[in-house]
């Protein structure tokens, strides 16, 4: 057994499938990561979201966000599968390091400081 | 006078400082669009230090972040503006 590694992935879904298409993708994603030993720590799904401008002439996507920890052996399947996965538009997968997994914990409890608070309270004094 | 913001005068330079190390953060998220928002222009573009009063290591994760917010969608490469 290799060692693990903490990943956060975010993915995009066509979001003009119908809803059994689109749990089937998360599930598809999930179950091929429990299956590879990994330790899946939350799965978010954003829901449909506008998009910046058009992916493949889509508008909109369905959008997930997840953690887990997993080996790098998975990760270069999960990167393999993602890139076939034609319900899926595009991805991004971070390693965590110490700093990030630090700001993790914190954006978990809702502690992340707020860069314009200074800014705010000026407007508001 | 000039009015260009890019080119900010003296005396304003003085009061500019790095918001995110006044904060604390250590780590700037991609998934957090609104705060990225108050760092690009209404082109879409990455405005850059000078004006914003940045620090050169935060501006270098800010940039990566947009980056990564541009590639998921979340962020316009190019906005075009509607006039």
């Amino acid at each position: 057994m290799s060692k693990t590694n903490f990943y956060e992935l975010t993915y995009i879904i066509k979001s003009v499938l119908d809803e059994g298409d689109i749990k089937a993708t998360v599930e598809k994603v999930t179950n091929f990561l429990t299956e590879n030993g990994a330790k899946i720590e939350d799965v978010d799904e954003w829901g449909n979201r506008e998009l910046a401008y058009d992916i493949e002439t889509m508008h909109s996507g369905y959008f997930v966000n997840m953690y887990f920890e997993v080996t790098g052996e998975t990760m270069v399947q999960l990167e393999r599968m993602l890139k076939l996965e034609d319900n899926v538009i595009r991805f991004l997968f971070l390693k965590y390091d110490s700093k990030m997994m630090r700001h993790h914990e914190l954006a978990k409890k809702g502690e992340v400081p707020n860069i314009f608070a200074v800014e705010e309270e000026e407007e508001n004094s | 006078m000039l009015k260009n913001p890019a080119h900010p005068q003296k005396k304003q330079l003085k009061d500019k400082q790095c918001l995110f190390s006044k904060a604390g953060i250590e780590y700037i998220d991609y998934k957090d669009v609104d705060m990225l928002k108050r760092f690009i222009n209404d082109q879409g573009k990455i405005l850059p230090r000078r004006v914003t009063g940045t620090s050169a290591r935060y501006q270098r994760q800010l940039s990566l972040a947009v980056k990564r917010a541009r590639h998921l969608g979340l962020l316009p490469y190019v906005s075009q503006n509607l006039r």
